[in-house]
């Protein structure tokens, strides 16, 4: 019985916000999974093709200072004369490599450490969920920001900050569907057929999880954009690399401008791009969870 | 419930570890470039020089200074300020009361308006209700809270006028009356407390209405309603008692969000939180503020979790029997 | 019984699957009508997706309104289309369910009692206090006590949740009580004691059941009559003594068969075919993909549910069809082993009758096995009934033709339907011939199709009864062929015609045990896929008890016993069938000296 309500527990906390349900009040829209994709491609275009598509370098002083929008500057230029569209489109490789970098960090740690814990278990599991419950007990923000005031951000330090906090959400998935799969018949028959660990691992196991190393991919990829802006939003990240989060922030360093105009074209669009990713990868992340884990939201 | 009273206190260790170790450890010497004169980050106030080197004790030994550090936390000396050459304990006593009243009241309104929603939601799945809720849901839960905050900004107290633009309250305000005062304060705290109501609602609401969906089509809610038993019955007391479980379970990284997100908000609103108050110390390095911070906001998360993992054990009894 | 206490007349459940997109709609329950007297128990027997659970809910109203269609009547007011409220009266206090799985049909936060509780309070007007003393003594009288009230369900084992789903359904005194599936997934005991509860508390309050389940057994316990359901419609409904005893709907009767039973000797064989699709069930008649016996007229209407005896059925047959009748034949041969002829008898010669009067009936899709030591003249009857022998006195029908009068034509498209497996096959097929030309022959005779439509045939009938089919294999001659697979080519030979009924005499006794034991599975799943009469003549009862579906005993020349396999084979009522049963072979050394 024990176990029944755990599972229950489990099942809401694999998926907190039960993407699967969501999914038959979109696929009544539309395709959730193309909507996401086609605005993820966009943005990975826009990263790939940013020195085509910015007309000015971004850290060049193209224009007078706060110019309104025009057929030179698209969005105006900031305090110090750069253009505004041309650090909108180079924000967006700051923000691409970040989020899929961390997220790949961290999927590469969560299937490492839950597969391990899962595959051999014993003492070894033990030890590594317990110090996954942790890092998940511990508030990853001011955590970050301690780790990041210290070092000095840059943007490889803070993906692997990033990923080094984000692997225990992931590992646990990994960790207890390794589990499953390693008690079913026809795993125990490999072994018994003579077959060694490694061939185990590649033919039997790796198919069953590599659903879930996408869906752990595009989902901690979601939250290390939203951090990183964050961080940078609060003067925390690569001073460097002019991200849509310090665009934001030095737009609200200039004293007065929400009481004109100029918002409009300085803070809104960095904003609107921030949350447009996170979206675009929150509905991949939806699609296929729906798409590829039918057998894990059925218990 | 022992076991994980027993995680918990080993991840307050973690914590407090971490965090006697990250300022030491970390590459570049973060707390020697303070005292070094050739670095960009060189105090050179002597006074404050002095407090520091009191503070951190870095010509004792590792053991001793970490020694050292955790008669310090015990005795809620969190040590001084750089910028304020204040202790921090003061600053964190002066700053956390607005962070708690934010945090408190906006989780206690998201859970409120969440769960409401959210039952009512998965009763009518498919509905035009569920839908648009879903979908608004959806896309609140994935913008960043700052960048919705400033939305709110710009509509309510920029061009409607209608909220003050920031602070926690009127600058020398001189009340009249205990009424005028709780007015004051409560005009202050509307907006940055709609911005964080709403950007935890999301995430609530879907939380509730999945488990409920979940619920409603379990064995026992068909007995239920073969039973005879009326539809609020069904609802309330069998539908939306089991789907509160994971919903409490998750309380704690609620939490958890809940104060991440008033950080950010705090920072836009310049409302006087702790989140303002890293803000400020983030700016100058302000090392051992940050850290202050840091371990308080861990304590008030593990007391949450804490807190969330008793709810649970008293409202299932399957969990009791652990 | 007089007035009815539940009328269900016409009663339809039908809905579109959910996501589909015009995937047809789901007919869970297509026009089913029946009484329930006050006071009497009805069984709902069927297959897993027959509708039965469907059936259950929507006397509950707790289909959404817009799919349920018909009438259901509950002393006399109708209850079909009353309104959500108006079901909330009726739930439990007049109709109350229990459930399938009691395991997950207790809310997990709350005690057994205050669930209870909150039911009895919810229907009756009882203090607090009146309310726990009812269901103390309720619970009680279900073998329970209170310490089951105060724990929570997942602290109860399963049989106890089960007995305490009861104590619920029980708790309002409702008028008719719904049982679903009440004993599945339990351990005998528990299912046992299960059964036991039902039968006090129905006895005792005069409780009207409605028992939903697959649980023959417990059916036959409890029910007063049977209705069994299939796809969504009812094919057969009467007494218990009855359906159960003497199914006459095909299906009714394969699932008979199909139930475990401790009095059956024989080894399980499951329905063929599988249950039809909901959204697109076959034409006609449901049953009629997996009946042995469907006519052209079943896969074209719907039979109707129509009276026979004091039953009705839905089959255009009527039911069960008598596949071989014969009465009362009678054969005698001359001492020294000629025939002779009642007509031309000559009273010097002492005259042996081999069979005196015997009658028997093969049923559509039966395996009947005719016992006897050597001599009693099994072998003559087989031959009698296949036609190789001519009786001297008695009639046998074939599908209702008296084949006793048929010659010509007639009598070849006969014996077209009747095959025989004779008992020495090494005499039953020619040496010049190969294997291809010996299972061919019948076809040959019979003029059936062109000469590679036969040897396709020749080719199927040798794969379904296990052989090769190589080229080399067919090219061989019966000298060449080990015992089993000669047996098989005299089979294969036997069924290359497709008959309805197949008479085997002694078609194992030349073989060893392990052959045996393959030939006669064989011969058992040949005649379950093929849905064909079988007629095993054999004196190994151990052995025919294995896949007979009724057993016939014959000594001297008359048939002194007869009944289902496992009445024969543990309450035999001959002596002469004792003495066949304790003379079976048995290698166990500490059964009884026989």
């Amino acid at each position: 019985m024990l176990v029944v309500a755990t599972r229950y527990v489990e099942r809401v906390l694999r998926y907190p916000f039960g993407r699967a349900d969501v999914r038959h009040v979109f696929s009544s829209i539309g395709g959730t999974t193309a909507v996401g994709l086609v605005l993820f491609l966009g943005f990975v275009f826009v990263a790939i093709f940013a020195p085509v598509l910015a007309p000015y370098n971004p850290d060049a002083f193209s224009g007078k200072p706060l110019e309104h929008p025009s057929n030179a500057h698209l969005l105006g230029t900031n305090d110090v004369g750069q253009d505004i569209f041309s650090e909108l489109v180079f924000g967006t490789q700051i923000s691409l490599i970040i989020g899929v970098g961390a997220g790949l960090g961290a999927v590469f740690l969560a299937v490492v450490i839950g597969g391990a814990a899962g595959y051999i278990g014993g003492w070894l599991d033990f030890v590594l969920m317990r110090l996954g419950d942790m890092l998940l007990a511990l508030p990853r923000l001011p955590m970050l920001i301690l780790v990041n005031a210290l070092i000095g951000a840059g943007v490889w330090q803070m993906v692997i900050t990033i990923a080094l906090l984000f692997w225990p959400t992931t590992a646990r998935i990994i960790r207890s569907e390794v589990q499953r799969v390693r008690q079913r018949t026809y795993l125990q028959l490999a072994h018994h057929f003579g077959s060694n660990r490694l061939y185990v691992l590649r033919r039997h196991v790796l198919p069953h999880i590599t659903p879930l190393i996408v869906f752990g991919l595009v989902t901690s990829a979601g939250r290390a954009v939203a951090l990183e802006a964050g961080l940078a939003f609060l003067g925390l990240g690569d001073p460097a690399a002019k991200s849509w989060g310090l665009m934001m922030r030095y737009a609200l360093n200039l004293p007065g401008l929400l009481l004109t105009d100029r918002w409009l074209w300085w803070l809104l669009p960095p904003g609107v791009c921030i949350t447009l990713l996170i979206l675009s990868l929150t509905l991949v992340g939806i699609g296929l969870e729906s798409r590829l884990m039918p057998g894990l939201r059925r218990q | 419930m022992k076991q994980r009273l027993i995680l918990y206190l080993m991840t307050l260790w973690a914590v407090l570890t971490l965090n006697f170790l990250l300022p030491r450890m970390l590459p570049g010497d973060p707390l020697q470039a303070l005292l070094d004169p050739q670095s960009s980050t060189y105090v050179f106030d002597p006074a404050t020089r002095a407090a520091l080197e009191a503070d951190y004790g870095l010509d004792r030994s590792l053991l001793e200074q970490y020694a050292g550090y955790l008669v310090g936390v015990f005795t809620a000396d969190l040590g001084h300020s750089i910028r304020l050459n204040q202790p921090v304990i003061d600053l964190i006593r002066s700053h956390l009361p607005w962070t708690l009243l934010l945090t408190g009241s906006a989780l206690a309104l998201a859970s409120l308006v969440g769960i409401v929603i959210g039952t009512e939601a998965a009763w009518r799945h498919r509905s035009m209700w569920d839908t648009s809720l879903v979908t608004v849901s959806v896309i609140l839960s994935n913008a960043p809270v700052f960048f919705t905050g400033m939305v709110f900004l710009i509509v309510f107290g920029v061009w409607l006028g209608w909220l003050p633009l920031s602070g926690g309250r009127t600058p020398f305000a001189d009340y009249s009356s205990l009424l005028a005062e709780m007015r004051d304060y409560g005009s202050h705290l509307l907006l940055p407390l709609v911005t964080l109501t709403l950007s935890l609602l999301g995430g609530k609401f879907l939380l509730v209405r999945n488990s409920m969906l979940g619920v409603l089509q379990e064995d026992f809610m068909l007995v239920a309603r073969a039973k005879g038993l009326p539809a609020g019955q069904l609802k309330r007391r069998h539908g939306l008692r089991n789907a509160i479980l994971p919903f409490v379970h998750h309380l704690a990284s609620h939490a958890g969000f809940a104060i991440t997100g008033a950080l950010f908000i705090e920072t836009l609103f310049a409302y006087p939180g702790i989140g303002q108050l890293i803000f400020d110390s983030v700016v100058v390095r302000d090392y051992p503020v940050i850290q202050g911070v840091f371990l308080v906001v861990s304590l008030m998360v593990l007391s949450a979790n804490l807190l969330a993992d008793w709810l649970s054990y008293q409202l299932d009894p399957r969990l009791r029997e652990a | 019984m007089s007035t009815p206490l539940l009328r269900i007349q016409d009663l339809r459940v039908q809905y579109s699957p959910a996501g589909s997109r015009g995937g047809g709609t789901i007919r869970a329950l297509d026009g089913v009508s029946f009484d329930l007297a006050r006071g009497e128990v009805l069984a709902i027997v069927g297959e897993t997706g027959s509708g039965k659970t469907t059936l259950a809910r929507a006397l509950l109203g707790l289909h959404p309104t817009e799919t349920v269609t018909g009438s259901i009547q509950l002393g006399g007011r109708e209850l079909s289309g009353i309104r959500e409220q108006e079901w909330q009266s009726i739930r439990w206090r007049r109709i109350a369910l229990a459930v399938q799985n009691a395991g997950t049909a207790f809310d997990p936060v709350y005690t057994i009692g205050a669930q209870l509780q909150a039911t009895v309070r919810q229907h009756l007007p009882l203090s607090r206090r009146r309310a726990v003393e009812a269901i103390t003594h309720l619970v009680r009288s279900l073998g329970l006590d209170e310490h089951h009230l105060h724990a929570y369900p997942h602290q109860l084992s399963g049989g106890e949740k089960q007995r305490l789903m009861l104590a619920m359904a029980l708790s309002c005194h409702p008028d008719v009580l719904i049982v679903d599936e009440p004993t599945s997934g339990q351990d005998m005991l528990s299912r046992r004691h299960i059964v036991t509860l039902l039968q006090k508390v129905q006895t005792e309050a005069d409780l009207s059941i409605l028992l939903i389940t697959h649980d023959l057994a417990a059916v036959a316990q409890l029910a007063h009559r049977v209705a069994v359901l299939y796809a969504g419609k009812l094919a057969e409904i009467g007494t218990n003594r009855e359906v159960l005893g003497r199914p006459r709907h095909p299906y009714t009767w394969a699932l008979r068969n199909a139930y475990p039973d401790m009095g059956t000797a024989r080894d399980l064989s499951g329905i063929r075919g599988h249950m039809p699709d909901p959204a697109n069930p076959p034409a006609g008649c449901r049953f009629h993909p997996r009946c042995t016996q469907a006519v052209a007229e079943c896969r074209l209407t719907e039979p109707a549910l129509e009276h026979h005896d004091s039953r009705l059925v839905a089959c255009h047959l009527g039911g069960l069809q008598t596949l071989l009748q014969a009465r009362h034949l009678a054969k005698s041969f001359g001492a020294n082993g000629h025939r002779t002829h009642a007509s031309s008898q000559n009273g010097a010669r002492q005259v042996v009758a081999a069979v005196k009067s015997a009658s028997l009936e093969i049923y559509e899709g039966e395996v009947v096995a005719l016992v006897g030591a050597t001599g009693s003249g099994k072998t003559t009857l087989g031959k009698l009934l296949v036609g190789l022998l001519t009786p001297d006195t008695g009639t046998i029908a074939f599908q209702g033709q008296a084949i006793t009068t048929l010659a010509g034509a007639q009598l070849v498209e006969l014996r077209r339907r009747i095959q025989f497996v004779p008992q020495d096959p090494f005499d039953s097929v020619s040496p010049r011939l190969t294997v291809q030309q010996i299972v061919r022959e019948p076809l040959d005779i019979q003029q059936t199709g062109n000469r590679d439509e036969r040897n396709q045939e020749v080719h199927n009938v040798l794969e379904s009864v296990g052989l090769p089919t190589s080229e080399a294999f067919l090219a061989r001659y019966a000298h060449e062929l080990s015992g089993g697979q000669l047996q098989r080519v005299v089979i294969a030979r036997a069924l290359v015609l497709a008959p309805k009924l197949v008479i085997a005499d002694e078609p194992v006794s030349m073989l060893d045990a392990s052959e045996q034991a393959k030939l006669i599975n064989l011969l058992k799943a040949i005649q379950n896929e093929r849905g064909m009469g079988l007629l095993v003549i054999s004196h190994d009862l151990a052995l025919v008890r294995k896949i007979a579906d009724r057993i016939l005993v014959m000594q001297g020349g008359q048939i002194i016993e007869h009944g289902p396999a496992g009445q024969i084979v543990n309450h035999p009522q001959h002596d002469y069938t004792r003495t066949l049963l304790s003379a079976a072979p048995s290698i166990d050394w500490y059964a009884k000296k026989p």
